[in-house]
């Protein structure tokens, strides 16, 4: 009976994201009262089955069950999720249109594409962060090295020999990598794979010899024992990785590189609206059933207030900015 | 007797009441959403995607899996009767499952279609049960180097898929390189051709290329034809549809080659199932007595790519369950909702959830005996599709295609996309231009632009790197010899000859 109930759930969503989407959504007054009174749609700014796409899902149906109306994920994935993320920023600022901010996004994405269109502070009412997920260090088995130290050591014993993969030039591996980088004062060779998938594989394999990768794709790798994690990006230790220092423990200081997902809405959207949300996604990440599937995912269940999320956007800004300039240079 | 008691225990998981109805439902669901066009098996796992979340892990997978695979038999459905591929898979057996079913002989090629599928993915399961470990081991010696000789290769088997001039055909394969080019060029980060546009960047989808030059073309190409084409046939006798003796005969030894073929490129993370029936059908064509059949319904042209897309299906599962590294998107949803379980796929999968692994691939042999008798009664349903006059399928036709490219990433953009390659494919049917090397050169091209330029990478400019490397040495050499025999100048004739 609950599958059928399940079943004709998601049909019915599947015709409602299919109906309703192109006909764009009729214009309702922003009412905070009472809201929701429809569907809400959640803009997921990249394709199905990433990891982003994952988090969004987990996060989406507790969300729905709280608010007490369907939440219609919808994918619009492209151009690094700017494509999705431009969308929602021109979306009707009624509470009825979410999107899932990362790192990649609100970060990465305006500062290295000239073409986005979006300014990723003032353009978007912040509800609260999701998650987070760490960049882990993670070395081919052959790599005579045991540490971030021995890493750094071969580094500048032989420049430029070692290869670094990243999910793509620009892309939050390879600006993690840059960073690593620059803090230092390394240098080796990037080589861009088209996903994390294809560079995971790529280190398993010994073709590059190392690689800062977002926790879900080389979780199941490092635990499995086909790769081995030197360190985590996040200033905490990972709970999925509790025996891997972070790169501040290891050495490095000033380094911080994660990718963390959180819930926006389109600027101007009603204020009431924006703390209910932020009131309901708070409850949602706290309940511990969430939190392990976000775990499971190598997402750490993370919160925070809209004003620190802001506040996180626009330091990351900065910071990524810094290296982006130093590639063009 | 390891194996016989490994896949005792699969089979005591899979054969669960609980099991076997999801199963079910993923296969009936596959299939339905195979025969959509463009509405592909990513968006319903998507969709279906939160539900396991609440489902035990194996009964989840199980259900996922069946709308992956069942995706495939359906696809191919639609392909044949309408000529409606939305995959590079089916748009090889249109090639010559259309021509039959334009034939009156819908019904035997769907028959053999079911029954090359289920022998291509039965096949294919043993290989996975048996070697799954050993093989993951392999495809990880393959990188940048070997993938682009192997792509080369591909590209150069291509010339053999031609049908008519080769001087037209070759065009084709470049047209279909250069559209590969568009989007965000992987080594240097910039932009080719997008004309400072967002909708661009990432390239043009394969799927939009493929509806537009197959499906659409199709329909307006039918509906110039005028009366002619009013409905293919009145009446199916049930007789029709079993297939001739002749039939079973002449696809047996195809479906068993191309599930060969499309088991071991199954395995490789990437292209498999797309390269593996390209190269099923080209070899079918190159061995052939009489390869002037071919693209007029000759039913070998059926039999082994779809042998060969089932294969590469289920052993594409090897380096997602073994690796954890997911051969597409769809797999990589797969891999999602295993973590979300707290499954960890990689080497240790098979020792450490041994019910998980074994039930789930004994699952996959439930779930095809499921779709062969599910899909062999589904037949005559489907023939029955013919009989409906084109003035009422062909509105219902471009409505399902505008539904299935804009749910691809939710873009009208997309459906403007799917206008322009209707109206090129249009044209190519016009001029005699064979579409299915442009796809070739589509999906072959960008994936040998990033490897090759990666193996350059890697080898800090070293092109001796192809020579130094033994797999990749070998498919230099195979595509010399392939060369060789398309350029020597007595095969060429024979190919003039029979063209």
């Amino acid at each position: 009976m609950r599958l059928r109930h399940a079943l004709a759930g998601s049909a019915l969503a599947l015709s409602a994201a299919l109906l309703a989407a192109p006909l764009g959504l009729a214009v309702a007054p922003a009412q905070a009262q009472g809201y929701p009174e429809r569907e809400i749609r959640l803009i997921v700014p990249f394709g199905a089955g990433g990891s982003t796409d994952i988090v969004g899902r987990i996060v989406a149906q507790p969300l729905s069950e709280r608010l007490g109306r369907p939440i219609v994920v919808e994918n619009r994935g492209g151009a690094g999720g700017t494509v999705g993320t431009q969308a929602a920023s021109q979306a009707e600022a009624d509470g009825y249109t979410l999107t899932v901010a990362t790192t990649s996004t609100h970060v990465v994405g305006p500062t290295v594409h000239d073409t986005v269109e979006y300014d990723p502070v003032a353009d978007f009412a912040h509800i609260s962060l999701v998650g987070e997920t760490p960049y882990v260090l993670v070395v081919n088995l052959d790599l005579p090295v045991e540490s971030v130290q021995d890493v750094i050591d071969l580094a500048l014993e032989r420049p430029g020999e070692l290869n670094f993969g990243s999910a793509g030039q620009g892309s939050t591996t390879h600006l993690a990598g840059e960073m690593f980088l620059a803090a230092t004062g390394t240098e080796m060779l990037h080589i861009p794979y088209g996903s994390n998938a294809d560079a995971t594989t790529a280190v398993m394999s010994g073709e590059v010899d190392l690689l800062f990768g977002s926790m879900p794709a080389v979780l199941s790798q490092i635990r499995s024992g086909t790769i081995k994690a030197l360190a985590v990006g996040t200033v905490t230790r990972s709970p999925q990785l509790p025996d891997v220092p972070t790169m501040q423990e290891a050495g490095v200081a000033d380094y911080r590189a994660s990718l963390w997902l959180g819930l926006a809405a389109p600027a101007g959207t009603p204020q009431e609206i924006i703390d209910r949300l932020h009131e309901e996604v708070v409850a949602v990440v706290s309940d511990p059933a969430v939190a392990e599937q976000l775990a499971n995912n190598g997402a750490e269940p993370t919160i925070n207030s809209p004003a620190e999320f802001r506040e996180l956007i626009e330091q990351e800004l900065v910071t990524y900015g810094r290296i982006v300039e130093s590639l063009d240079n | 007797m390891d194996f016989l008691s490994n896949m005792g225990l699969g089979f005591d998981v899979a054969l669960s009441t609980s099991a076997l109805l999801y199963c079910f439902l993923g296969v009936t669901l596959g299939t339905f959403i195979g025969v959509l066009p463009g509405i592909g098996p990513l968006a319903t796992i998507g969709l279906l995607l939160p539900i396991t979340f609440h489902l035990p892990a194996i009964e989840g997978i199980i259900m996922l899996a069946g709308i992956y695979y069942g995706a495939m038999y359906g696809g191919s459905t639609v392909a044949i009767l309408l000529n409606l591929p939305g995959t590079a898979a089916s748009v090889v057996v249109a090639l010559d499952g259309h021509p039959m079913a334009k034939q009156g002989r819908a019904a035997p090629a769907l028959v053999i279609t079911t029954l090359a599928s289920f022998a291509g993915a039965c096949v294919a399961i043993v290989i996975l049960s048996a070697f799954a470990p050993p093989l993951a081991a392999f495809a990880l010696r393959f990188g940048s180097a070997e993938y682009f000789t192997l792509m080369v290769m591909g590209l150069v088997a291509a010339a053999i898929l031609v049908q008519g001039p080769l001087l037209k055909g070759l065009g084709m394969v470049v047209l279909g390189l250069l559209i590969g080019t568009v989007g965000q060029d992987a080594v240097s980060g910039l932009p080719r051709f997008t004309f400072g546009t967002l909708e661009l960047y990432d390239g043009i989808s394969f799927v939009v290329v493929v509806i537009g030059l197959f499906g659409l073309a199709e329909v307006m190409h039918n509906l110039s034809l005028g009366d002619k084409r009013e409905s293919f046939v009145s009446r199916v006798p049930w007789r029709a549809l079993i297939p001739s003796r002749k039939d079973i005969k002449d696809s047996t030894l195809p479906t068993l080659r191309g599930t060969g073929l499309g088991a071991a490129l199954g395995v490789l993370p990437g292209a498999g199932p797309a390269i593996a029936s390209f190269a099923a059908y080209a070899v079918e064509k190159r061995i052939a007595r009489d390869p002037s059949r071919f693209g007029k319904g000759a039913i070998e042209g059926v039999a082994a790519p779809e042998g060969a897309n089932n294969a590469a299906a289920q052993t594409s599962f090897i380096p997602t369950l073994t690796l954890g590294v997911p051969g597409d998107a769809t797999m990589a949803l797969m891999l999602g909702a295993m973590m979300i379980h707290g499954l960890v796929p990689g080497p240790q999968i098979v020792q450490n959830n041994p019910e998980f692994f074994w039930g789930l691939i004994a699952s996959f042999w439930i779930g095809n005996l499921l779709l062969l008798i599910l899909n062999l009664p589904l037949v005559g349903l489907w023939i029955r599709l013919l009989a409906i006059p084109y003035r009422w399928m062909f509105p219902a036709i471009l409505v399902f295609i505008a539904i299935g490219v804009y749910s691809l990433h939710q873009e009208a953009f997309d459906i403007f996309l799917v206008v322009g390659f209707g109206l090129a494919g249009y044209l190519f049917i016009k001029l005699r231009c064979e579409a299915a090397p442009l796809l070739l050169g589509l999906i072959l091209g960008p994936l040998m632009e990033d490897n090759l330029r990666r193996a350059l990478l890697l080898s800090r400019g070293d092109p001796l790197v192809f020579l130094e490397r033994p797999i990749s040495l070998t498919f230099i050499l195979l595509t010399l010899g392939l060369l060789a025999l398309v350029l020597l100048p007595g095969i060429r004739r024979r190919i003039a000859a029979v063209t």
